[in-house]
């Protein structure tokens, strides 16, 4: 098996387990806050058996938006942090003022270790662009407030321009521009 | 060829052979999670399809039959035998032994006192199936897998509106169908 694959597969586990993780735990702190009315019914029409739902449109449309919002920010925080550790790191190669900067602001770890690689990134960028389109459809469809698929549009264009700076520098790697080596 | 060289080579083989594998479990880890966020997400979709039959407002105590469609629970109706008396009927299909549940009633209290209502349902053969019916997120088992029934009391507070879930759990697969029969009583309460 391939070392690309092998490493996918282990980057994959941790947003997988997060996406989900998201979603449940936003449905759960909701309910628990609002003591909403919930009701969990086996209709065998879908994919899955078990459907959860409530008793008034307006109580579906808050918690799925809340529970959507949270799900995107499980992910999308993560990967701004692996997006800015590399940005900050690549900088901090060509540029001196950085290093002092980060020493200043106390996040030498940053660019101490280079462990946020192109793959990481893109992968979580995938489920963050999985996430993202969720939350669209349901704002579609009308079950989830229109701002919040904003806001995921946004940080999903945020991040996969993350994801190409990432990809440039690591292609710069190996053929360098402008006659600059690393 | 050494011991090692033959590690080697098995290692490289069973590689090869699971690299396909791999790559549907790659593909697995981005599709369950995203079904099972659209799955997680919840709806209205029933209680849009409330039905009318057996609503009126009139009454102190209204019963409305959730309609909806499921694979076990089929051909629900709804009648009025006397004034506070009503009749719950549905066929009960062919099924694997699993839990299966759905709200089949919505009660709804108009009047400004407490109301107490009897439910007493039964299939008309006993079968190797537990019948429960759920209230406020309780489960109160009406008829065991012997075939032995108990009338199950609720109390309706006043504006209140219960959902009622009729659930089953067969202990082993059925194969054949059945009529699922409930009387719904408002009882009197002496003040």
């Amino acid at each position: 098996m391939s070392n690309l694959l092998r490493r996918a597969l282990k980057i994959s586990i941790t947003p997988a387990i997060l996406m989900i993780a998201g979603k449940f735990l936003g449905l759960l702190i909701i309910n628990i806050i609002y003591d909403f009315n919930f009701q969990i019914d086996n209709d065998l029409q879908g994919i899955f058996s078990v459907q959860l739902y409530y008793t008034d449109q307006t109580t579906t449309l808050f918690a799925n938006s809340i529970s959507n919002l949270i799900m995107i920010l499980t992910i999308a925080l993560p990967l701004v942090y692996f997006v800015a550790k590399t940005l900050f790191y690549q900088k901090a190669l060509n540029n001196p003022r950085t290093i002092v900067k980060m020493t200043k602001l106390n996040v030498n770890k940053w660019i101490t270790k280079d462990d946020s690689s192109f793959l990481k990134i893109f992968i979580w960028s995938c489920f963050l662009w999985l996430s993202s389109m969720v939350t669209i459809s349901h704002s579609i469809q009308g079950i989830t407030y229109e701002y919040i698929a904003i806001i995921a549009v946004i940080l999903t264009i945020l991040t996969t321009w993350g994801a190409v700076k990432t990809f440039e520098s690591e292609t710069d790697k190996i053929y360098p521009r402008d006659k600059k080596y690393i | 060829m050494p011991k090692n060289e033959k590690l080697h080579n098995f290692t490289n083989t069973a590689g090869k052979i699971l690299e396909p594998f791999a790559i549907g479990l790659l593909a697995l880890l981005f599709i369950i999670p995203t079904l099972t966020v659209i799955n997680l997400s919840p709806i209205t979709k029933k209680l849009q399809e409330l039905n009318v039959l057996g609503v009126n407002t009139q009454d102190e105590v209204s019963f409305t039959l959730v309609e909806g469609t499921h694979e076990i629970f089929k051909n629900e109706t709804l009648s009025r035998i006397e004034e506070d008396n009503y009749t719950y009927s549905c066929d009960l299909n062919k099924r694997t032994a699993d839990n299966y549940s759905k709200p089949i009633l919505e009660i709804a209290n108009n009047s400004t006192d407490i109301k107490d209502i009897q439910l007493y349902g039964q299939t008309l053969v006993p079968t190797n199936s537990n019948i429960f019916l759920i209230v406020n997120e309780k489960s109160y088992k009406i008829q065991n897998e012997k075939g032995f029934t108990s009338p199950l009391k609720i109390e309706v507070f006043p504006g209140e509106k219960q959902i009622v879930f009729l659930s089953i759990e067969s202990l082993s697969g059925i194969q054949f169908n059945e009529k699922f029969n409930m009387d719904i009583k408002v009882i009197e309460t002496l003040e």
